[in-house]
């Protein structure tokens, strides 16, 4: 499964190379990834749709517990074959979308590995991995929308998109960690198969569901998904209807049924957002007269009635929500696609322009009306028999308080999909208000496919359930172990899950036909901010945050920089010290009287750069500081420090000279008297700490020094007898190679600073 | 343990940090290297008593840590480096500025202007 | 430095220079065993170019080292890190050591391991990092 994703990354390297060459062609180069995928799929399907998963792991750092661990199962192969076999199809369709430029091998080789990070997510059973794959499509998806990089507009949208979708994924990660840490494992099946029962899981969960709600767009994150449709079409088919926005969704799915009846807040959160976002999408679907941010607020929706679906985590509604899943994707992929067929061959897709368009694509109109009528829920297509499961399952009960809302919410949220679905068909390709009957070319062969190949599947999934129940079955199966015996019929006789389905599908033809009263209560009942509008308040606010922070922690001066990170830096062992630190039992003033008298004389050479009002001055103690440190390494028994220590100070001497004989004679500016006294304060208290630091650290020494190893081994085995030598080229040799590269770009910095010219401006 | 050098070692770190708060690049440049000094004398310091140089040469006798020494060596050498780029820069900003100040951050300044709405981005 | 420069230094500085060079690479061939190594030798050598500077100035560097610094650095830090690839030669790890005994006619064995070139490159490069600061910090064409 690691080779499916590798394949993607290759695909997508290969588009951007030839996608100069190629021109639009390039996406049929793309395309061979996912088809392999499919292939790929299909041939582990028999085995998979048994309940038989495939487990893969690589273990790529062992040392820290990081394993690449993948997993097919049911659920995944469900998902994965969409993101797949879509993935083709949209490709093919791109390929006659795009015309040639400069963005078309970026378009392809993003999309391309966009579908490998999708089926990251789906194949991943780690939960860290599934994270990675997550902000991988995050990252496309921002690249995706913004695509036509020279619109503000578009840049702005996927800013947003990526700012939504980025900030939910790091609250996952959030979520992802405690849960790990309490289940003590990152696998997710194992996860699943033992859930935790910590006080942690509640927040992890919690937090979880955030990045969920981002990603599928649900209310009150919503806003960012109208905003992706500056896209290109094939890209808002695919990543923003038909897969990306259902990582999400499908999270939910995996987590449900382990936690849903556990933690007491996730049922009625998941339930509520979920039917909240159904029915404020399909509202607004209501009201767009541009197709695609139409079919844009019905992805909106759509992705409520998933999220409240699988939400509940009970094997019917599981079930329901795998059956959904599917049919959704089908269809919604299908009416994306003829939007852009229309925009490309019409000029325009403003329903108010828009009308009678079967005359002029025939074929295309039947597509549309096929896929639009299996959106609405109409008998015959796909999504009917999946929609009476769910409503068989709300009108089952047995969840107490929610039972109502949630019949009353899918049944109202059903209603508003018929409506836009009507609304859709008709005012762009039956009826419509614009009528005028459009002068649109037929569309290229490879564009009408596609789509084409979607309805007919829309169809025969409706006709005959038992093909749909093959793969959803065990889907259902492989995220709740109860959901056997469950499966999708045509005809259930008439029982009250065909009488909600009805009044569902009248109400939505009154709406329809009602549809300008409709409009005009809309505009009355605008009480809510629209989405953007918060959006964009919160920005403001986070940036005059950002900017209140920084002004406050930042006022621009060095030495209150300095002082403040020393204080830090002093403030917290200095708790540890007074707390567990011991001082050394024997004192020993010093080693020998010249000892003695050397520190004496470094102390006051210290102390004479700190007061020396001349330059030159200053650096003359600043030498004898040097040089009394040297003859103190002699005395420590250091004959190589000292020699490089008396080598250094005096060519530090000339170099300081080389540089002063430019510089005033005397130390400028004059500081406040009160800056004075902070600065002594600030040298006085890091001075008493290191002393007192010093004398604990030296009577610390708990085990034997790793020297005498050194000691032993350095004659024998590096064949040397000056130890420090033999730590500096052989037992350390990468720090002191390390270092060499610090004097070597130390000299590199020399030169560039002294060489380059003056700029006069600055 | 050694009192005398404990002493030295926090005037050094004091003398170096008084210096490095000060305005004047040559100024902070001297009291790195004081802090520098300071450091490698603390190294050594943690690594014991003195004894004799850690050459193996067969003789009995208490022998100073190597380890430290090794370290204090590397350090040497790099704050050698580091100081000379640090006078590359003020002799830059001697040519540029005509002296070696260092001011305050311009950008700063502007963000903490911009939060006290003085000024728009 | 000075236009006149002095005849006594000049002359110092010529007999001085040849021996602070020999005695930098003994330091680095005698560290193994004995106090010196690879920064000391290229410290002394520095100092030794230092000599040259204060007789006649960053020109006088110029004539002393004909090689670029930037040569030096990089020779130096190209030789470490090639000493440390030599290391997987064989299955070891990165820098890792071997002796050698190498059989020179008349002069009897020699004894060496394969740290030495190491310890020249970090000598090169100290050496190339102070003829860097004397040719730009210590040039006279910049005020």
């Amino acid at each position: 499964m690691l080779i499916l994703i590798l394949l993607h990354a290759l695909a997508a390297l290969t588009a951007l190379a030839l996608g100069r060459r190629l021109g639009p062609r390039v996406f049929l180069v793309a395309a061979l990834a996912p088809l392999v995928s499919v292939g790929l799929l299909a041939g582990r399907a028999p085995g998979v749709l048994d309940g038989r998963p495939v487990d893969e792991a690589l273990r790529w750092a062992p040392s820290l517990g990081l394993v690449a661990a993948f997993r097919l199962d049911g659920f995944a192969l469900l998902v994965g074959g969409l993101v797949a076999g879509i993935g083709v199809l949209v490709m093919v369709y791109a390929s006659a979308y795009f015309h040639r430029g400069p963005a078309v091998g970026r378009a392809a080789a993003l999309l391309v590995a966009f579908a490998g990070a999708m089926l990251g997510i789906v194949l991943a059973d780690d939960l860290l991995l599934i994270y990675v794959f997550w902000e991988l499509t995050s990252i496309t998806s921002y690249l995706l929308i913004g695509i036509e990089d020279q619109k503000g507009s578009a840049r702005a949208a996927a800013l947003h998109a990526l700012l939504v979708t980025g900030g939910g994924g790091l609250a996952m990660l959030g979520g992802f960690v405690l849960l790990g840490q309490e289940a003590g494992t990152y696998r997710l099946s194992e996860i699943l198969a033992a859930p935790p029962s910590g006080g942690l899981v509640g927040p992890a969960l919690a937090l979880i569901l955030v990045g969920a709600f981002t990603k599928s767009a649900q209310f009150p994150f919503h806003g960012w998904l109208p905003g992706a449709m500056s896209a290109p079409t094939p890209i808002s088919a695919y990543l923003h209807s038909a897969t990306m926005v259902k990582a999400g969704v499908y999270l939910i799915a995996r987590l449900a049924p382990a936690f849903a009846a556990a933690v007491a807040f996730w049922r009625p959160t998941v339930v509520l957002v979920g039917l909240a976002t159904m029915l404020l999408g399909g509202w607004r679907a209501l009201r767009e007269t541009d197709l695609k941010l139409l079919l844009a607020y019905g992805t909106v929706s759509q992705l409520g009635f998933m999220t409240t679906l699988f939400g509940v985590g009970l094997p019917e509604w599981t079930f329901a929500g795998a059956a959904i899943l599917l049919t959704h994707a089908l269809f919604k992929a299908a009416l994306f696609m003829v939007v852009g067929i229309v925009d490309h061959q019409a000029g325009t897709r403003d329903l108010r322009h828009l009308g009678v368009l079967w005359r002029a694509l025939p074929m295309t109109a039947a597509v549309a009306v096929v896929a639009a009528a299996s959106m609405a829920g109409l008998p015959l297509l796909a999504t009917f028999p999946a929609k009476e499961f769910a409503f068989e399952a709300a009108l089952h009960g047995g969840l107490g308080r929610l039972d109502p809302v949630l019949a009353v919410g899918l049944v109202g949220g059903s209603a508003l999909t018929a409506a836009y679905a009507f609304r859709f068909a008709w005012g762009a390709f039956i009826g419509g208000r614009g009528a005028q009957p459009t002068t649109a070319k037929p569309p290229a062969r490879a564009l009408l496919g596609p789509a084409l190949v979607l309805s007919a599947l829309s169809i025969a999934l409706g006709v005959a359930p038992v093909l749909a129940d093959k793969v959803v079955a065990p889907a259902a199966q492989a995220l709740h172990a109860d959901a056997s015996g469950l499966h999708l019929a045509l005809w259930h006789g008439i029982t009250s899950a065909l009488v909600a389905s009805a009044i569902a599908v009248g109400v939505g033809v009154v709406l329809f036909v009602r549809r300008y009263a409709v409009v005009r209560l809309q505009r009355r009942l605008q009480v809510l901010p629209p989405a953007s509008a918060v959006y964009a308040r919160a920005i403001e606010r986070l940036l005059h945050g950002a900017d209140l922070v920084t002004g406050f922690v930042q006022n621009g001066s060095l030495p209150i920089y300095l002082g403040v990170i020393l204080l830090t830096a002093v403030m917290l062992p200095a708790a540890h010290l007074v707390a567990g630190g011991s001082l050394p039992q024997q004192w020993v003033v010093a080693e020998t009287p010249m000892q003695a008298l050397v520190t004496v004389l470094t102390i006051g050479a210290a102390i004479g750069t700190a007061v020396a009002a001349r330059r030159f001055v200053a650096v003359l103690f600043l030498g004898g500081v040097g040089y009394g440190v040297a003859v103190l390494f002699v005395i420590q028994g250091a004959p190589d420090l000292a020699l490089t220590q008396f080598l250094v100070e005096t060519l530090a001497l000339v170099i300081f000279v080389l540089v002063l004989r430019h510089l005033p004679e005397r130390f400028g500016g004059s500081p406040s008297r009160r800056s004075h006294v902070l600065r002594l304060a600030v040298a006085g208290i890091v001075g008493v700490f290191v002393t007192a630091f010093a004398l604990v650290a030296a009577a610390a020494r708990t085990g034997e020094s790793v020297s005498e190893e050194f000691l032993a081994r350095s004659l024998p085995e590096a064949g040397g007898r000056n130890v420090v030598n033999v730590i500096l080229v052989d037992f350390r040799a990468i720090d002191t190679l390390g270092e060499i590269t610090v004097l070597g770009v130390a000299a590199l910095g020399v030169a560039a600073l002294v060489r380059t010219k003056v700029d006069d401006d600055t | 343990m050694i009192v005398l050098l404990a002493v030295t070692v926090g005037a050094l770190y004091a003398a170096g940090v008084y210096l490095l708060l000060q305005r004047t690049l040559t100024r902070i440049v001297i009291g790195l290297a004081v802090l520098a000094h300071g450091a490698n004398l603390l190294l050594l310091l943690a690594g014991g008593r003195a004894g004799r140089a850690p050459i193996v040469d067969g003789e009995a006798g208490r022998v100073a840590d190597p380890l430290p020494q090794a370290l204090a060596l590397t350090a040497i050498v790099i704050a050698f480096g580091v100081s000379a780029f640090l006078l590359a820069l003020a002799h830059r900003s001697r040519r540029q500025t005509h002296d070696d100040i260092v001011q305050d951050d311009v950008e700063d300044r502007r963000i903490a202007r911009m939060a006290r709405g003085e000024t728009h981005r | 430095m000075t236009p006149e420069r002095s005849l006594i230094l000049h002359r110092a500085v010529e007999v001085v220079f040849p021996i602070a060079l020999v005695f930098a690479v003994f330091l680095l061939f005698a560290g193994h065993n004995a106090p010196g190594g690879g920064f000391v030798g290229g410290l002394v050598a520095g100092a030794a170019f230092v000599l040259r500077y204060v007789d006649g100035g960053s020109t006088e560097v110029r004539r002393a080292a004909r090689v670029h610094p930037e040569t030096l650095v990089g020779t130096g830090m190209a030789m470490a890190a090639i000493t440390g690839a030599v290391g997987w030669l064989g299955g070891g790890s990165f820098l890792e050591s071997r002796k050698l005994s190498i059989d020179l006619p008349l002069l009897g064995t020699a004894k060496t391991t394969t740290s030495l070139p190491f310890d020249i490159g970090v000598m090169l490069v100290v050496v190339g990092l102070v003829v860097m600061i004397l040719r730009t910090l210590g040039s006279e064409s910049h005020k």
